[in-house]
């Protein structure tokens, strides 16, 4: 437990130096709100196994060196590089936030195409939007994002339009000339009978420290369909902190897979809200983890109404002295009544000084509900490991192909065709350090 | 088929049947707490005087602690100063020898509560000890337990006689500063229950203690300790009763155990306090710290509670797998009907090598109640081969209930398993139906499938008492369906 | 004994049995034949009193009471047995425990001494092993990991064991190898006697070459389009329900 705490003074003029427009009102109403509240700690029970310290401490830094030329629009060719490296590997609608800021642009490229259906504004671009944000303004991490926000993305899909290629979203931080600290928020509004594929891609560059605090809200009018990948793939000294909130409507579904791959602190939330009937929600993610990383994942589906169905699994992969942490609340409500919910949790520890904390539950007010959750945590199966090393593999490979065919299962979950093979990729060479680092 | 069907047909038409209070002279002292009260209950209970220390000290820790509010229950504050903190059926200086010597009444008493002091003891072979508000009545068999060696008696005749016994174990499981409750318990407990069941000894009986509150506004602050040295085997039996009182009445216990090498302990209770009315009125606050530490390798504890009453249930008896290849076993039936609230689990907290648990969890809600499970499975970095499995089932019955499951699991270690299965689901139709098919009444249904649901908790209490509680189960859903 | 009289039944919204007239006397064996989706199922659960479907018209006597205002229970004390189509497992609930409170409660209503279980085990053992039945089956839980073969045997089983009046018998061939198809008919034939009637309610003939029936009748559209001996039944597999819809029409 660490003591560390904002430096609320120099929080205060790092947001009075932030340009006086649209966003300013929020802003400082948001401030207000997160200086009572602060950063969470790990009394909080949600936070319990989250200690913040060190991206609190990061942020006074940055607040101390940096904060004065926040206002600045930052400029960083090694961003650009990379985006231009992803887009050649992952054909999609590419948009870019790069520190905050969405990357004017590529945005003027897409909007030029005139896709059917399709818009997406920069709110810092001075468009006005609706304010999406109240629902958001209670939880203190929310708060410290629009206390701080310097831009936003607003997409919004027309009712019966299906984009051609799926959107990408690279939120991209680059820490190369200084310690930085970065507030990303994107909305993304998809209308009735519509249907969309999202690539929300987290990276980072640069050897200073980073900590990047992103916000994404997502609303799924009835009928909408919408098959979602988030890939984190950020620097291994860098912390992040995500939130993903979701609203469906009657008949709307989202398949979800989230794969955690880098960041030395790294906490995502997803919270879904069941608010009509016979929505549907799959929520599946992978988590690999070695060195000193932390990675926690919390989800929470509010089922308000029934019917509906919400299916969850979460693998998780840890060497070294790696932790995780897994945290899945499924609540229903009174009168949600057919509700099928499951969660599912399971782990693999590749070594004795990764730890892992799990955490399923249920929370269940209504009677006519069908609820299960499981949780696992163990080895590789030894039968397993024998037979393929009985037919000729050895040990570090057999284990591979273990370990590749038990993450492989969320990959398979993954429903965005097109990023697909660079997913494997990426998770095939991260295998590779985690399985050959515990055999050392 | 311990039950027929005519045994339910009468005890779904009864209320909660342990509902009276019994008129006797009683030695209470006056609501409050302060070190006095605390002195005074050390002199009564002529304490020596590294009692009197501890006492206090848990006291004065006390009085820098907050009242925990994480479980998922809602009560009203408790004001402690209300509270009479000792209050016992006679005065101390002419406390019953044997049985014969006994209040008569009191003895009626217990042959209300079902329990045949004497009849009961001898044909079961059960010895009982009975704490009636705070003091221990009465225990019997002790000659022939002490013929084994085993002591089994009352916690103030043990600190007056095996000093040296209570001094070594006492606050070692749970400390006086353990939690809100138990340091409140480590500073006002004024009886209870005490075991040692010397080395290589299987005990020849049952023990068993009833516990009952009487007294208006009276605490109950009762301490087992149950020490099994090496090689030993002990099972133990608590059973809870409490009369009906528009006021809520405040329960604290502390339950130590103790298993050295090899030895085993098997603790159940059938937790039957007043649960308050159908609006939720009066009832038992039961905030109750169990723990068992298995201290020796190849050592076992196993836990087995059947709660059904209560206004509030906040219970989680706990196993420290200290002990290589130590077990620790956690089977639990909890019912929660009309006003009631229940957060109880377990903790198993590995540390020993090849130490393995098991968690069996059943709530059951109706009414308007709200039943949680909240279980912690820790398994620590020098606990190789560690495995726990836990099964966590809830079944819901009426709309307006509640039924949550709160697992905690922390594994550093990556030898270890650890596994959790939970599901919540309510009684189908279709079984129901089936049942009514063959002629069987709805209620008869319910009941039957209830205890199907219960049957691998049931499967784990000692034969008398697995009776006891599908009755009391059947008692607790009364007009839940319907 | 059963006497239904025009009647219509509904699930929700969909009305299935459309006014079904039917007449049973005892020592009788009945086969109701029909295509999927005819009301047969529908027409079992009625009878029994199952809470999903409503009844909006006709009526059922049963030994001249109306059955219809009897809760599923008080039929079945009074000797209606419905062997399920798909029987539910109850995890827990020991199989012979509910066979023994389902014949104490019959008995009680018959003002007979309860049978203890000394006597029930007996009982149960020599029906079990008329039925070929493995008797462990007795102590685990009700229909709990059985196979589909084991249900259907356990149909029969309660079924003997209870002695039932009437017996409504859902499709108990269906999933049923040929061994065990002859051990469920053995059960049954057994079970024919002059006091009791037998209704079997099944989409194939397969089982009326082991069980005969006295009469067969074929249900379309919620409602008895035709009936006739066992050489309807014969005829329908040769021709097919279409043949019968035809005819019906014609």
């Amino acid at each position: 437990m660490s003591a560390s705490s904002i430096n609320t003074e120099l929080l205060e003029r790092a947001v009075g130096k932030l340009p006086s427009d649209l966003l300013m009102p929020q802003r400082m109403r948001a401030l207000t709100r997160f200086a009572e509240s602060g950063f969470p700690t790990t009394r909080h029970e949600d936070w319990r196994y989250t200690n913040l310290a060190p991206a609190i401490d990061l942020s006074n830094l940055w607040l101390l060196e940096a904060a004065d030329g926040a206002a600045d629009e930052p400029r960083s060719d090694a961003s650009r590089h990379y985006a231009a490296e992803l887009a050649s590997t992952v054909d999609a609608h590419w948009i870019v936030i790069a520190n905050g800021v969405v990357q004017k642009d590529l945005l003027t490229r897409l909007t030029a195409q005139q896709l059917p259906g399709l818009e997406a504004v920069s709110v810092a671009a001075g468009n006005v939007v609706q304010p999406v944000f109240s629902i958001l303004a209670e939880e203190p991490m929310t708060r410290f994002n629009t206390a701080l926000l310097r831009d936003a993305l607003h997409i919004s899909i027309g009712a019966g339009h299906e984009p051609d290629k799926p959107l990408g979203l690279l939120v991209i931080d680059d820490a190369s000339s200084g310690s930085a600290v970065s507030q990303t928020r994107i909305i993304l509004d998809v209308a009735t009978n519509a249907r969309a594929e999202v690539i929300e891609y987290h990276a980072s560059i640069g050897s200073h420290g980073h900590f990047a605090n992103v916000v994404t809200e997502l609303k799924l009018a009835q009928d909408a369909a919408v098959d979602y990948v988030r890939i984190q793939n950020r620097d291994r000294a860098h912390f992040q902190v995500g939130k993903l909130i979701t609203r469906l409507g009657r008949n709307a579904s989202m398949r979800h897979a989230a794969f955690d791959l880098g960041g030395a602190l790294v906490r995502n939330d997803v919270a879904v809200d069941i608010a009509e009937p016979r929505a549907s929600i799959e929520l599946h993610g992978l988590y690999l983890a070695d060195g000193k990383q932390h990675i926690d994942n919390h989800t929470r589906v509010d089922h308000r109404v029934g019917p509906a169905k919400s299916r969850e699994e979460y693998r998780g992969i840890l060497s070294d002295r790696a932790r995780c942490v897994w945290n899945g609340k499924a609540i229903v409500h009174a009168g949600a009544d057919g509700t099928d919910a499951h969660q599912a949790n399971y782990n693999l520890l590749l070594s004795d000084k990764a730890e892992i904390d799990t955490k399923p539950e249920l929370e269940i007010y209504a009677d006519d509900v069908k609820c299960s959750h499981g949780a696992t945590v163990g080895q590789l199966d030894k039968a397993a490991l024998f037979y393929l090393r009985s037919r000729g593999l050895e040990r570090d490979e057999a284990a591979q192909v273990l370990t590749r065919a038990f993450a492989a299962a969320i990959v398979a979950k993954s429903t965005v065709d097109n990023v697909r093979g660079h997913v494997e990729t990426l998770i095939d060479r991260r295998l590779q350090d985690l399985v050959g680092g515990a055999s050392r | 088929m311990s039950t027929t069907t005519d045994d339910i047909e009468t005890l779904v038409n009864r209320r909660y049947k342990h509902g009276f209070v019994t008129d006797i002279a009683s030695d209470s002292l006056p609501p409050g707490l302060d070190e006095d009260v605390i002195r005074a209950i050390s002199l009564r209970k002529k304490e020596p005087a590294f009692m009197l220390e501890w006492r206090l000290k848990a006291y004065r820790h006390w009085l820098t602690m907050t009242e925990p509010e994480w479980a998922h229950v809602h009560y009203p504050r408790i004001n402690y100063r209300d509270i009479s903190y000792y209050s016992a059926p006679k005065s101390d200086d002419d406390r019953p020898k044997s049985l014969d010597e006994v209040d008569p009444k009191l003895l009626e008493t217990y042959d209300k509560l079902g329990i045949p002091l004497h009849e009961r003891a001898r044909l079961a072979g059960v010895a009982v000890d009975a704490v009636f508000d705070s003091v221990s009545v009465a225990t019997t068999f002790k000659e022939k337990l002490s013929e084994a060696g085993v002591i089994f008696c009352s916690f103030s005749d043990a600190v007056l006689n095996h000093p040296e016994l209570v001094r070594k174990y006492l606050g070692t499981v749970v400390p006086y500063r353990d939690n809100f409750f138990a340091t409140l318990n480590s500073a006002v407990f004024s009886d209870g229950s005490f075991v040692y069941v010397p080395k290589g000894v299987r005990c020849p009986m049952e023990l068993s203690t009833y516990f009952r509150i009487n007294a208006a506004n009276t605490g109950q602050f009762e301490r087992t300790l149950i020490v099994a040295d090496e090689g030993s085997h002990v099972s133990y039996l608590e059973g809870c009763t409490a009369p009906m009182r528009d006021e809520n009445q405040l329960h604290a216990a502390v339950v130590e155990l103790v298993a050295l090498e090899g030895a085993q302990i098997k603790y159940s209770t059938v937790q039957n306090w007043y649960p308050g009315d159908e609006n939720g009125k009066g009832g038992i606050y039961n905030f109750v710290t169990k723990r068992g530490d298995c201290r020796g390798d190849n050592s076992k504890i196993s836990w087995t509670q059947v709660e059904t009453g209560s206004a509030i249930t906040w219970k989680y008896p706990s196993c420290i797998l200290r002990g290589e290849n130590s077990v620790g076993e956690f089977y639990s039936v909890a019912v929660a009907n009309n006003m009631q609230q229940a957060d109880t689990g377990t903790k198993m907290i590995h540390i020993g090598r090849n130490s393995r648990s098991t968690i069996v969890s059943k709530g059951i809600s109706a009414g308007r109640a709200q039943n949680a499970y909240r279980g912690l499975v820790r398994v620590m970095p020098q606990a190789a081969n560690a495995r726990n499995h836990t099964q966590c089932d809830s079944l819901l019955i009426g709309k307006d209930c509640g039924a949550h499951t709160f697992p905690y699991m922390e594994v550093r270690n990556a030898t270890a398993k650890v596994e959790h299965e939970a599901t919540t689901s309510k009684i189908s139709a279709d079984q129901l139906f089936y049942c009514r098919q063959r002629g069987i009444s709805e209620e008869d249904a319910v009941n039957m499938i209830v205890n199907g649901f219960c049957k691998q908790v049931f499967r784990e209490l000692p034969m008398e008492f697995a009776v006891e509680a599908q009755n009391l189960l059947n008692v607790s859903l009364e007009g839940a369906v319907g | 004994m059963l006497e239904i009289k025009n009647l219509k039944a509904r699930i929700g919204d969909t009305e299935i049995l459309t006014g079904l007239t039917l007449t049973v006397n005892p020592g009788e064996v009945h086969a109701i034949m029909g295509p999927n989706g005819s009301g047969k199922s529908t027409l079992a659960l009625v009878i029994a009193g199952h809470e999903d479907y409503v009844v909006t018209g006709g009526s059922v006597q049963y030994m001249g009471r109306n059955l219809l205002e009897m809760d599923p229970e008080e039929r079945a004390r009074i000797g209606v047995f419905l062997g399920f189509q798909y029987p539910v497992e109850i995890a827990g609930v020991n199989n012979a425990y509910l066979l023994k409170a389902a014949l104490n409660a019959k008995r009680r209503t018959h003002g007979e001494p309860e049978v203890d279980a000394f006597e029930f085990l007996k009982l149960a053992r020599e029906k079990m092993a008329l039925l070929e039945m493995d008797q462990a089956l007795l102590n685990r839980g009700v229909n709990e990991g059985f196979s589909g073969g084991e249900k259907k045997r356990n149909e029969i089983l309660q079924m003997a064991v209870l002695e039932p009046r009437l017996a409504i018998l859902d499709e108990t061939d269906s999933g049923l190898d040929i061994d065990a198809l002859k051990a469920v008919a053995k059960g049954v034939n057994s079970l024919r006697d002059p006091g009791r009637a037998i209704v079997l309610v099944t989409h194939y003939q397969r089982l009326l070459d082991y069980v005969e029936p006295d009469f067969v009748h074929v249900l379309s559209g919620g409602r008895i389009i035709r009936s006739g001996d066992k050489s309807l039944a014969i005829q329908l597999e040769e021709k097919g329900y279409d043949w019968v819809r035809e005819v019906a029409n014609a």
